[in-house]
This record gives C-alpha cells, sequence and structure tokens, in this order.
C-alpha cells in the first residue's frame, strides 16, 4: 500500500537504464499501448476515474445528490441506520446506495473521493518527480560533497519507517490544509526512493562519450544537463512516476483509513472504507463500492505503468 | 460527572438505566436469579482510569469501585429509583446532622475488616478522605474538598499531614465539619473518596497498582491496559453487607478489544463468552439483534446522562443570545441521533437535565417539527443579530467515528444558515483537558455531563454556576456567567426539602435554557448483550446504566 515497495521494487526489477540505444520515443509507446487489449481496458478505466474527478460537480448535479447532503428518509432510524432496502439502499435516487446512520449518497462521495484520490496523487507524484530529479541530478552530476550531503539526506529519511511516521506526523498537527499536508508528508517521504535511481543514472550517463564530446564543444554544466542527460533519463522517470502513482493513492487511503487523512465531511475512498468495516455484515455494498474502485484504479495504473516500462525497456529496435 | 463517562458508556461498562427489558423476577431472562461462584467475564474496550478511589472518577470505574471498596454510604442495589436510594455502608446509618447541617457524624459498623486482616477504623476513613486534597491524588470526586472545611493551604495527608476538621473521637466515629450547611451530605459519603485506606499507606501510584479491598472482591491480578481479575476477599463479611450478592467467585476483565470484535462475540456467546457482559453495542450490530434468541439476552435503558453542544459564551458571534438560540433551532437533532445509531441507541434531548433526574420538567424550549431543526426560524434570528450572512465557528470534537459523525450532522444543519462549521478534531485521551482549558477550548464542543447521583444539585451547578469557571479542568463550558442564574443556584442550595430543591432545579433548567448557553442533544441510551449464563443482571441507573456488577453472576456456575 505505501509508495516505498512500489519504488523500490521498480528499482531492483531493473530499472531501464539508458542502454546502447536512443530513448525510446513517445509515440511508439502509444501505439503499442493502444494496441494491447488490456492496456487499453486499464486506460479507459483511469479516464473514466479522472473524468469523474475533474467534473464532479458536474456528475452529483445530473444524479441528484451533493455528497455532504445528508438523506434521513433512506435509512432506518430504529435499526441502528442501515439503509433501505437491498444492495445497500441502491435505487433510482441512489445509484450507488447511500452511506449508513447519514443517508449520504454514495455515489456522490465515490466522485468526489476520486477527486481526493487523484489530486493528491498527483501533486505527490509531482512534488516527488521534482525533488527527486533534481536532487539525484545534482548528486550524480556534482559529485563531491553535493552528493555526500544528499546521500546522507536520503539514507536517512529511507531509514524513518515512513508510514508510522507519516500517522504520527499527521495526527500530532492541527487540521490546518489537510490535503497539502498529506502531499507534503508523503512527499516528503518519497523522494528518495526516485533520487537514488537517478543519481546512479546520471553518474552512469556523466562518463558517456557524448557528454565529454558536449563538455569540449564549450557547453556549460547546465546545458550539459538539461540537453545531454535528462532526455536520457525520460525513461526511467516516466516508469517511475507512473508505478508511484498507485502507490500514493494507496499511501492516502491507507491514511484516510487510519483516520489521518483527509478530515471529514471530506469524501475518500479510504475513509469510507474504514467506516464500513463495521457495517460488513449487514450493508456489504457500503465497503464493495470503494474497494472495487480503489482496487481497480490502482490495478489499472499498475498494469499500465508495467506496460510502459516493457515498451521502454525494448527500445527502438525490434 | 464529566463523560469520560461517555466516552466509556460506548465501551466499558456505565450508563444508567431504568426500565430494562429482562427485569427482575424472569427466570429466563438475564434478570433471573444468580447462583453463587463461577468466573464472570467482561469485556471492554477502554481501560480503567484508575484504580485508586481519590483519582478515578467516571461511570466506568465507579461500579467497579463497589466490587473491592466501601463507602460510608452507598447506591442500593435494584433497578430504578429503588437503585438510587442511598444506603448505609460502612457506616450504621445515613449520618447524623447537627449545627444546622454543617456537622455530620457517621458510626462504623462492627466487624469490618481490609483484605490484609486489619480492621478498618474510622482513622482509616479519615485518612482515606483526606487523600482528596492531595493535589496529585485528589483529582477525581470534588465533593469532598467543595464541601468539607479545610484550611486553605492543606495538601492532603502525605504533605501537610493531619486535617483537624475531620475528627475520629473514637475508632467508630467520624465527624465532618463542613463549610456551609449541606442538607444531602449522606448522599456525598456515598463518593468514592469515602473509601476507608489503611493510614500511612497509598502515597504515590500505590493504589493504582495494588488496591488494597474493603470490598468482597480483591484483586488477584493485574496487567493495565489487558486484563484484570479479581477474586473473593474472604475479609469481607456478607453480614455487616446489605447491599452486595457477591455471587461470582472471581470476576475477569479483558481490556483493549476492539468494539467491533466484542459486539461479534457477544452475539456468538461461544465458550466463556455465554459468561460475558460486556458495554452498548455498536450501531452497526443493531441491525443483527433483532431475532428473538438475541432479545432475549438483551437489556436496554436511558443512560441518564446528557449528550449536548456547549457553545462558548466568550467568543464572537456566540456571545449574543439570539445567535445561540439560532443555534439551538437550526440543530436537527434526528440527523444527530442517526449518527449515534438512531432511536435504539439514543432519545433526542430537549432539556438539559435528562429524564432520570428527579424534578426534572419535560420541556421543549426550542422546538421543531420532529426535531428535524427549523432554518427559517434560525434565520429569523439571526437576521435580527446581524448574522444574516452567516459567520464561521470552530467546533473541538473527539477523534472517534461516532463523535466525529455527529460533528457533521451539525455542521450539515448549520450550513443552510450559511454558518461555516471547522470540525477540529482532539485526540480523546487530552480532549477534556483541551475543552476544559479556557485558553484553548473554541467555539463549541460536545460533550457530556451524567449527574454523580440523580439530583439536579449535581448538574446544573457544575455546568452552569458562574463561579465555578476555573482556568483549567472546568465544567461550565459554555462560560456562562449570568447573575440571576448563579443567585438562583445559591437560593436552592439553601433549601432544606429536597423534593422542593429538585423541582426549583427543574425550573432553573427552563431558565438557562433561555439563555441558551447549549444545544442539549441527546440523552443516550443503553443497548447491551449478555451472555446466555448470565443472571441477577439489570441496568443501574446510578452507574450511567452499566449493569450493577454487585448483583449479577451466573446461572449456571459450572459452566
Amino acid at each position: 500500500m505505501t509508495t516505498t515497495p512500489a519504488l523500490l521494487e521498480v528499482e531492483e526489477v531493473g530499472t531501464p537504464a539508458p542502454a546502447g540505444g536512443p530513448p525510446t520515443s513517445g509515440r511508439r509507446i502509444l501505439t503499442t499501448v493502444t494496441k494491447d487489449k488490456g492496456a487499453m481496458l486499464c486506460v479507459l478505466f483511469l479516464a473514466t476515474v479522472v473524468l469523474m474527478a475533474v467534473a464532479a460537480p458536474l456528475i452529483t448535479k445530473v444524479s441528484g445528490w451533493g455528497p455532504y447532503e445528508f438523506d434521513s428518509a433512506a435509512i432506518n432510524s430504529d435499526l441502528g441506520g442501515v439503509p433501505h432496502g437491498a444492495l445497500g439502499g441502491m435505487s433510482s435516487e441512489h445509484w450507488f446506495g447511500v452511506e449508513p446512520q447519514n443517508g449520504r449518497d454514495l455515489f456522490a462521495r465515490i466522485v468526489y473521493g476520486a477527486r481526493v484520490s487523484i489530486t493528491i496523487s498527483l501533486s505527490a507524484t509531482l512534488l516527488t518527480g521534482i525533488l527527486g530529479v533534481v536532487l539525484g541530478m545534482l548528486a550524480g552530476f556534482y559529485r563531491g560533497w553535493v552528493d555526500q550531503a544528499i546521500s546522507r539526506l536520503m539514507d536517512f529519511l529511507m531509514a524513518f519507517p515512513a508510514l508510522i511516521f507519516m500517522i504520527a506526523i499527521l495526527s500530532s498537527l492541527p487540521a490546518g490544509n489537510r490535503p497539502v499536508l498529506l502531499v507534503v508528508v508523503i512527499s516528503a517521504f518519497g523522494w528518495p526512493y526516485l533520487a537514488r535511481v537517478i543519481r546512479g543514472q546520471t553518474m552512469t550517463l556523466a562518463n558517456r562519450e557524448f557528454v565529454e564530446a558536449a563538455r569540449a564543444s564549450g557547453a556549460k554544466d547546465s546545458q550539459v544537463v538539461f540537453r545531454e542527460i535528462l532526455p536520457n533519463l525520460r525513461g526511467s522517470i516516466v516508469v517511475m512516476t507512473t508505478l508511484a502513482i498507485p502507490g500514493f493513492i494507496g499511501t492516502e487511503a491507507g491514511l484516510s483509513f487510519l483516520g489521518v487523512g483527509v478530515s471529514p465531511p471530506t469524501a475518500s475512498w479510504g475513509q469510507m472504507i474504514a467506516s464500513s468495516v463495521s457495517w460488513y455484515s449487514v450493508d456489504p455494498m457500503f465497503f464493495a463500492i470503494p474497494g472495487a474502485f480503489l482496487f481497480l484504479t490502482v490495478l489499472s495504473l499498475t498494469v499500465l505503468g508495467d506496460k510502459i516500462r516493457t515498451t521502454i525497456d525494448q527500445g527502438e529496435a525490434t | 460527572m464529566l463523560v469520560g463517562l461517555v466516552a466509556s458508556a460506548a465501551l466499558a461498562l456505565s450508563a444508567c438505566g431504568g426500565g430494562a427489558t429482562g427485569a427482575k423476577g424472569e427466570s429466563n431472562g438475564p434478570g433471573g436469579k444468580a447462583a453463587q461462584g463461577g468466573t464472570l467475564q467482561v469485556l471492554a474496550n477502554a481501560a480503567f482510569s484508575h484504580l485508586d478511589p481519590a483519582r478515578g472518577f467516571d461511570g466506568g470505574v465507579n461500579n467497579f469501585y463497589r466490587l473491592i471498596y466501601r463507602t460510608l454510604t452507598t447506591q442500593g442495589a435494584a433497578p430504578g429509583a429503588e437503585g438510587t436510594k442511598i444506603v448505609p455502608d460502612l457506616a450504621t446509618d445515613t449520618g447524623k446532622p447537627s449545627d444546622g447541617g454543617k456537622t455530620w457524624t457517621f458510626t462504623l459498623k462492627d466487624g469490618l475488616f481490609f483484605e490484609t486482616g486489619a480492621p478498618i477504623t474510622s482513622a482509616d476513613v479519615k485518612w482515606g478522605v483526606s487523600r482528596a486534597w492531595d493535589p496529585e491524588l485528589g483529582i477525581g470526586s470534588p465533593y469532598a474538598k467543595q464541601l468539607i472545611e479545610a484550611p486553605a493551604t492543606y495538601q492532603g495527608p502525605y504533605k501537610s499531614g493531619e486535617l483537624s476538621t475531620i475528627e475520629t473521637p473514637d475508632a467508630k466515629t467520624i465527624v465532618f465539619h463542613l463549610k456551609k450547611p449541606f442538607a444531602d451530605f449522606g448522599s456525598v459519603v456515598a463518593q468514592n473518596t469515602f473509601t476507608p485506606v489503611p493510614t500511612g499507606q497509598g502515597a504515590g501510584n500505590q493504589l493504582d497498582s495494588k488496591p488494597i479491598s474493603s470490598g468482597p472482591y480483591k484483586l488477584a491480578e493485574y496487567k493495565p491496559g489487558a486484563s484484570l481479575k479479581l477474586v473473593r476477599n474472604d475479609k469481607w463479611d456478607k453480614k455487616t453487607d446489605d447491599v452486595r450478592t457477591a455471587n461470582p467467585d472471581a470476576f475477569q476483565w479483558t481490556f483493549g478489544l476492539d468494539p467491533a470484535t466484542i459486539d461479534e462475540r457477544m452475539i456468538a456467546g461461544q465458550g466463556t463468552d455465554a459468561n460475558a457482559i460486556a458495554g452498548t453495542i455498536q450501531a452497526a450490530s443493531v441491525a443483527r439483534i433483532q431475532t428473538p434468541q438475541l432479545k432475549q439476552r438483551t437489556m436496554t435503558g436511558i443512560n441518564g446522562c446528557t449528550t449536548y453542544l456547549g457553545l462558548n459564551t466568550t467568543k464572537k458571534p456566540l456571545n449574543d443570545v439570539k445567535v445561540r438560540q439560532a443555534i439551538n433551532l437550526a440543530v436537527n437533532k434526528q440527523t444527530v441521533r442517526d449518527a449515534d445509531g438512531g432511536s435504539a441507541l439514543a432519545e433526542i434531548a430537549t432539556s438539559i437535565q435528562p429524564p432520570t433526574v428527579a424534578g426534572r420538567v419535560d420541556y421543549d424550549p426550542y422546538p421543531s417539527p420532529d426535531h428535524k431543526g427549523d432554518v427559517d426560524g434560525a434565520r429569523k434570528l439571526l437576521t435580527e443579530a446581524g448574522f444574516a450572512n452567516g459567520f464561521t465557528m470552530t467546533l473541538d470534537t473527539r477523534a472517534q467515528p461516532k463523535m466525529q459523525a455527529m460533528a457533521v450532522a451539525i455542521q450539515q444543519a448549520l450550513e443552510p444558515l450559511k454558518v461555516t462549521v471547522k470540525i477540529n478534531t482532539i485526540d480523546t485521551a487530552t480532549y477534556y483537558e483541551v475543552i476544559g482549558t479556557t485558553s484553548q477550548q473554541h467555539d463549541a464542543a460536545i460533550t457530556g455531563w451524567c449527574p454523580d447521583w440523580p439530583s439536579g444539585a449535581t448538574f446544573l451547578p457544575p455546568l452552569f454556576d458562574g463561579r465555578n469557571i476555573t482556568p483549567k479542568g472546568n465544567t461550565n463550558l459554555s462560560q456562562l456567567n449570568d447573575a440571576s442564574v448563579n443567585a438562583k443556584i445559591d437560593e436552592i442550595a439553601k433549601l432544606t426539602d429536597v423534593q422542593a430543591a429538585n423541582a426549583a432545579y427543574g425550573e432553573l433548567d427552563k431558565q438557562i435554557m433561555q439563555l441558551a448557553p447549549v444545544v442539549p442533544l441527546l440523552y443516550e441510551k443503553v443497548l447491551m448483550l449478555v451472555g446466555s449464563n448470565i443472571a441477577g443482571a439489570y441496568l443501574h441507573d446510578g452507574f450511567s446504566g452499566g449493569i450493577d456488577l454487585v448483583s449479577v453472576g451466573l446461572k449456571d456456575a459450572g459452566k
């Protein structure tokens, strides 16, 4: 569930080390993915989730219920608040049923939960990406004390049991702006894994002939970094960030499940799953629906990321 | 008494209850005659706060203390009003007042011994009571300190030595000198702080780890936070005790269990769980206990406490009475009740005092159709107060799903008035400290209050007497300091007829609600399953509806 295993695994299984040839072109990746049925299904599902996240207010206008509105008529107050009707109260009014005890529309909360998951994971990925690439390249390119300092910082952060520390930090801080806090905390522990890989590859690349050649022709450091080295890292960056997204979605869901993620009444898939645990025997749909969405989202991203990595590994040569 | 109660009410044994199903006399239900012997199991989530009687003061421990501690007087052992009557325990009667009620004399019975075999003397009772003044130990029941005269610098027997205002002319007599006449002092000496402690002992954490028992049971084994075992105290003489039947040979507590797990185990009732009792079930389990077999082992009743939303009158704009009245009108109490678990787990509260307090009047100061809230009426009041565009307020909540759900329900109800409620989640362990510190509390907080005994005297003054506001450990959360309310409280305290006083408190309830310092939300109920081998169980009104531990036992001690 956490970001760390996913990234570690990518590194160990074999990050696409820049092989002899030029980096795989974007067009090639695109054609390979569109030809694969499995990957296309993943893309379709992800597109739906992203659509839900982006157009949430519009969608809930169509469905008729907002994510925070209570519908006391949809639940049975005399029986502890179980939803009326089968399948957790699914009806033409409530497409996915309702939440027990307050009768909030589950469809609206899934849609807004998608918003939370996507926003937080994408922001965390962006922040992790920037931090990881910049610091990794600095460490790998300049070596010396810069490398020492950054590497020790990375060792320090990686030594922490990240999830436990995140829980501790998040529960001790006051409410504030939870989503921002979550992104910052997740990124703070996530960037070393990317940075370590980038650092290693930068060190290899910095010794290559084309870099020497560029230096010989008088290119400045920044030009070498951005024009020669960075393009060759493109593959690694794409793969690692794509595979990091599902990890971050899982981490956010996990933190919300434990109660230190987004605060109520904000909808989050992880928080819904946490509430659904005690209702499992009388209202299993309350667990099944957010659980299914979380599972399928993470699965789609992982499968897609895997496909992209394979394509990049194969390189341009057929 | 504060709602470490309501916290434990949902988890351990606490809460009061009248009208339990399975009433006494039914041989099939859990109220039938209990056999002697066997081990009674108790499944709990929250552990006991303290084993030291000077420190512990919540529904969970008050009930438990009766098994190992005896006090000068105690509550009865029966359902309903019979149970909350004060009867003699260590003393021969409920006290002899003299000097206009400023001096109280109690005589101890014969044949009273600690678990060590040492006799219980009046000096031991005096030692126990004096511990209430010790700043570290006396954090429980406040009545001894509030009522008994003592030098201002007195800090308990370990630091300041003897307290001269409690006299022990001989080993069987004890005399208390009070600050002011107090007609009901016989009820006060039923409080935990009036437990005898052998003279010289009980310093520091001694009693928290190894209580010195004066009751029918003594501590056999204690793993804090995990388990606790009581076995019979052979030095306790049943002939000296009219209250406790002490049926089981042993009690075994298991703490730290997940509430959902406790529900599962009680529903299944396998193995030793057939000999078990627990606390109120969760909302999710209500729908599962509707079968006839489970209904037979279900007990339900009111817990005798009020859950309310305290409004801090020192913060703007809550300092305007119209704003507070608007909030009272707007809150949709049905959704708050649903957040608590619906009609099976709570009644909607309209007055400050719950129905079990004597003299309480059943009225609704801010009525709305079906208690769903009157948004239009509220909007009118807000506009009159000048807040037609709403305002923002911070609501302190415990980090518990149930409390957060109630906070969200209130947030939703106030939203149409353009009142933005920010929910500030505070860890349960520090919650009461934070809201009780006047410099740290925010605009509103959801909390509860239970009467220490079912009289308005223990309900309204702690919550609404302006002179009771303290910077730390404050119970008057709304910080209400109204001269006429304070005067009325003093007036009622002078009444010698307890019935008249209770009726007067009922009227004071109405007077206070006109100022709307709080929004009474719910009177929570107790709904618990007991094991199939449980007998002698009934809900005791004095312990927030918890099953009276001194009467419960097993049907068949062999199992």
